[in-house]
């Protein structure tokens, strides 16, 4: 099985050039089920990202381009009067698909913002009084441009807490971005991408993920992580259970990635910025934006044994 | 010059410190050009310090220690000797500072001053000087905590703070050996420097020798009684006799006849009581009539004083039982007749005649002595320190003409009339009375208690005493020198500061018995434990003393009592209770030996890798010990602490025996 998650790698790695710890970070959060913010200028891959992983783990795809005058409804689906039946008929919306790439999804007004976050936490919709199962799996990539980008409504931290993870694909670097300029369009290499598992094979992948052992000295590494950041004064407010779980669910994704059964304090480590840089805030600057020096600091200062 | 060679700021700063602390107390028995040298050496290593100057060549060097040598002989007409070779001492310590290039000079710099500190006992023991030696002491471990210290260390005071703590922890050890571990007989013998002895009694006595001493506040003992202390009249300290007059002056006969046993005969009621004795350079020691002494090298001579072999030069402790009631020397042989009737030849008429009168007037002795003492209770003699001058008859003069004096004149006087008289008699210089301590419990007899009184012997009934004195001022007997002469205004007229004239002053009175008492417990329980004060403590404690309980004491003593502190140090109960944990230390810290440390948020893997890294040769062993560690702790694989602990004997006897720094890791 890991056999075919190393080429799920390698697939999205050719199309993705030069970004292998992103990709390595998003499967890890899908494995761990859970739902991905990538925070980058536009044009950077994260479609490219998010296309290649849905073709590879064989998952259907939709796309919502999230705008400013986009509805709940847009999203979620609507009933439609059926004049042959004489009755309303659903039609279900985009969310109703395996991996939604959620495109800028800070230009949306906060309503709409929070019906498809509202899905992502419950796997369920409720429309017009009926409960809808979204399908399983279901995985969401959300992405969006940098708050300090004009016409942008930025994510409450509420908001941003249902992300298990935020990453920020950046620049290629020098030889990537060479070969990107001489070879293919990217959109003309993601068709040729095949499917390398099927719905049987990841499910069964994301069963076998909490099984990953988990020790004593390591949860008490992670709750030690945790109560730092509610002890330290330079953190405005700590992290929730929600976050330490997801810390732990994504450590256990990456040691199973990385071909093991047990978690050591370095999967912590490895999935620790993405997982828990939007959650944090500096004391000095509370509106701010992430948590880069706080999870360095927490890297380097919280005893890892 | 490499780094490792180069002397910490820090410690140069401390060293500079604890030379002066070590060489005040020095201050007061060197030569001054000690002082300029001192100085000067001191200011041209600042100067290298700062760059300014260079290190002196051999010539230089070489023109210095002639100069030492050429002043220590000038000032003190010898090379050898303890006050040449403190001085020589001190001038090495003084020198060394030019020549302190490398750690090793300054080790060598810092253990010349320890020396020089235990030196400066010599000099002055008193519990003053013993704790300033703390502070050179304290400044010298500073030093040589520095030198330990990188040469970007830049706190003084924490090295400070951590040589006191350390001074601390030597404290019970010290206790501990200072109560147990024996008092051995000095292996060589040190002359003690001369200038130490202090004036007191001497082997010969005139009236204005006496008279000297009544100038001075200066301890001569201290004296506690078993039980209550007696009235003050009645403490007659006894130091020495003296039989042979010359005409003006009083002394000691022949030593040799003074060493037959004497021959008394115990009665009464004893007084038991313990000395503790200033040294004075002389060999008697001070007694009660009559008093037995288990002071070893002391005996009892025939005119009953204690005379040790060695003379007092240091602080001596004794304890002793006298029976003032007893008969003493109910016979007296030809020889000590004669001794205790000589006269000089000529001279005196007055007296003479005035004695064979007397003796024609009370054909008993008894009758004759009460007629002299009321004779001079009678008649205007007046108790003065300031009498006037005497003729060539100076007891003619004195007894018939100024009639005035103190206690010399009165018992010289007296012996000589009854000398005249025909009956033996002798003059006994001593101490009488003393100041008693209340809260001590402690009679102090200072110089100006010095006093001189009379004895006589009578067939059957032995020597008698008595003291002319009392008749002429009772007070000076009863209540001490000061009230004798309060109308003359001459008690320590020459020392207007000593607090002894201010006694009136109740507060200032207080503070200084509580300081004398202070000093009477340094002296009895600190320099008084010697080898029979030891023996009697550890009795007390151990029961039995031989050899074997003795080691055993203090080698048991001194493991427990570092067992304790190392305990107080290491904490065990604060260890590390995770056993897997316990041995990851051992790991991080073999591997910190040679450069490695962990961060904190460095993982076991994380580390290791790095390690593997620096240390390629050990990689196998490093690996294989994180690979089993992990296992354990995360993968839950069984396993024990003993499986990683071996994986870490393997990984120590990889790694290299000697301690290695790695380039470019920290």
């Amino acid at each position: 099985m890991r056999v075919k998650l190393d080429a799920v790698l390698q697939s999205v790695n050719q199309v993705l050039l030069g970004k292998e710890p992103q990709v390595r970070l998003a499967l890890t959060c899908l494995l761990a089920r859970g739902h991905l913010l990538i925070e980058d200028l536009p044009g950077m891959g994260k479609t490219t990202l998010s296309q290649a992983l849905a073709r590879v783990l064989g998952l259907s795809f939709q796309r919502i381009q999230f705008t400013s005058d986009l509805l709940p409804g847009d999203i979620l689906g609507t009933s439609v009067f059926d004049k042959d039946t004489g009755q309303f008929v659903f039609h279900p919306g985009p969310i109703f698909a395996e991996l939604l790439l959620a495109d800028e999804i800070n230009r949306a007004t906060p309503k709409s913002q929070s019906a498809l976050l509202e899905a992502m936490e419950e796997g369920q919709v409720t429309i017009e009084g009926a409960t809808r199962p979204l399908p399983e799996p279901f995985f969401v990539i959300a992405t969006q441009n940098p708050v300090s980008q004009g016409g942008t409504f930025a994510l409450p931290e509420s908001q941003l807490d249902r992300f298990m993870m935020r990453l920020s694909l950046g620049y290629p670097g020098k030889a990537a971005e060479k070969a990107l300029l001489l070879g293919d369009s990217r959109r003309n290499l993601l068709p040729t991408l095949q499917p390398l598992l099927d719905h049987r094979e990841l499910a069964q992948i994301q069963a076998q993920i909490p099984q990953v052992r988990v020790s004593d000295a390591l949860v008490d590494y992670v709750l030690r992580l945790v109560e730092a950041t509610r002890t330290q004064a330079q953190f405005a407010w700590g992290l929730s259970p929600r976050a330490s779980l997801a810390l732990l669910a994504a450590a256990r994704a990456w040691a199973y990635l990385d071909g093991r059964d047990y978690v050591i304090p370095e999967d912590v480590q490895a999935v620790l910025p993405s997982v828990v840089s939007h959650r944090l805030r500096e004391q000095a600057d509370p509106a701010g934006h992430g948590g880069g020096s706080l999870v360095q600091w927490l890297l380097r200062e919280v005893s890892a044994l | 010059m490499s780094a490792l060679q180069t002397i910490p700021r820090i410690s140069l700063s401390w060293l500079l410190v604890a030379q002066v602390l070590v060489i005040i107390p020095h201050l007061g028995h060197l030569p001054p050009w000690i002082i300029v040298l001192w100085l000067g050496c001191a200011a041209w290593r600042i100067q290298i310090y700062r760059m300014r100057a260079g290190y002196p060549n051999a010539w230089a060097k070489a023109g210095l220690i002639v100069a030492v040598v050429v002043g220590v002989l000038l000032s003190r007409g010898s090379l050898i000797g303890l006050d040449a070779g403190v001085v020589v001492l001190i001038a090495a310590f003084v020198l060394k500072l030019l020549e302190m290039r490398s750690r090793r000079d300054a080790l060598v710099l810092i253990f010349l001053g320890f020396f020089a500190v235990v030196t400066s006992y010599l000099f002055n023991d008193s519990m003053l000087a013993a704790l300033f030696s703390l502070l050179p002491v304290t400044a010298l471990l500073a030093a040589l905590i520095g030198l330990q210290q990188s040469a970007l260390a830049a706190q003084p005071l924490a090295t400070l703070r951590l040589a006191g703590g350390l001074l601390l922890q030597a404290v019970p050890l010290m206790l501990l050996l200072f109560v147990f571990f024996p008092r051995m007989g000095p292996l060589w013998s040190l002359p003690l420097p001369k200038d130490r002895a202090t004036s007191g009694l001497a082997e010969s006595m005139t009236p204005a020798d006496i008279a000297e001493l009544s100038r001075s506040p200066a301890l001569a003992f201290r004296a506690s009684f078993e039980g209550a202390t007696p009235p003050r009249s009645e403490l007659y300290w006894r130091a020495l006799t003296l039989e042979h007059f010359d005409g003006r002056r009083w002394s000691q006969a022949g030593a040799a006849q003074l060493e037959r046993q004497p021959s008394w005969e115990k009665r009464g009621a004893s007084l038991s009581y313990s000395i503790i004795m200033q040294p004075n350079s002389q060999r008697w020691l001070f007694a009660l009539d009559v008093a037995e002494t288990g002071l070893e090298g002391t005996r009892q001579l025939s005119d009953f004083r204690l005379q040790r072999r060695q003379p007092v030069e240091r602080v001596l402790l004794y304890e002793a039982v006298s029976w003032p009631e007893s008969l003493r020397q109910m016979q007296l042989d030809a020889a000590s007749l004669r001794r205790n009737l000589q006269l000089p030849a000529e001279g005196e008429p007055r007296s003479r005649a005035w004695g064979a009168e007397l003796a024609r007037q009370y054909p008993e002795a008894e009758q004759l002595v009460a007629a002299l003492l009321s004779h001079f209770n009678r008649e205007p003699y007046a108790y003065t320190l300031r009498p006037p001058a005497l003729g060539p008859n100076n007891v003619d003069d004195f007894l018939f003409e100024t009639r005035s004096g103190f206690c010399a004149h009165y018992a010289g006087a007296m012996v000589f009339v009854l000398r005249a008289a025909g009956i033996p008699a002798r003059v006994v210089a001593g101490y009488q009375g003393g100041e008693f301590n209340p809260s001590g419990n402690y009679v102090q007899v200072r110089q100006f208690d010095a006093h001189a009184w009379v004895e006589y012997w009578q067939p059957g009934r032995g020597w008698r005493s008595v003291d002319p004195t009392f008749q002429i001022a009772p007070e000076r007997i009863e209540l001490g020198l000061e009230e004798a002469l309060a109308a003359e205004q001459s008690f320590l007229e020459d020392s207007p500061l000593s607090p002894l004239r201010y006694r009136q002053l109740g507060w200032l009175n207080q503070l200084r018995l509580s300081w004398d008492n202070l000093n009477y417990g340094w002296q009895r329980w600190v320099l008084g434990y010697q080898s029979a004060q030891q023996l009697k403590v550890l009795q007390r404690l151990l029961g039995r003393i031989d050899s074997r309980s003795l080691i055993l004491a203090l080698v048991g003593g001194g493991g427990l009592l570092l067992g304790l502190l190392a305990l107080w140090l290491f904490k065990p109960w604060r260890r590390e209770t995770d056993r897997q944990q316990r041995v990851f230390r051992a790991f991080e810290q073999l591997l910190a030996r040679h450069g490695l440390r962990r961060q904190p948020g460095e993982g076991a893997r994380d580390f290791a890798q790095r390690a593997a890294r620096a240390l390629p040769h050990q990689r196998a062993a490093i690996m294989a010990f994180a690979q089993a560690f992990e296992a354990q702790r995360y993968a839950g694989e069984a396993g024990s602490p003993r499986q990683l602990r071996q994986q870490l004997r393997a990984l120590r006897r990889a790694l290299p025996w000697r301690l290695s720094r790695i380039e470019g890791e920290h």
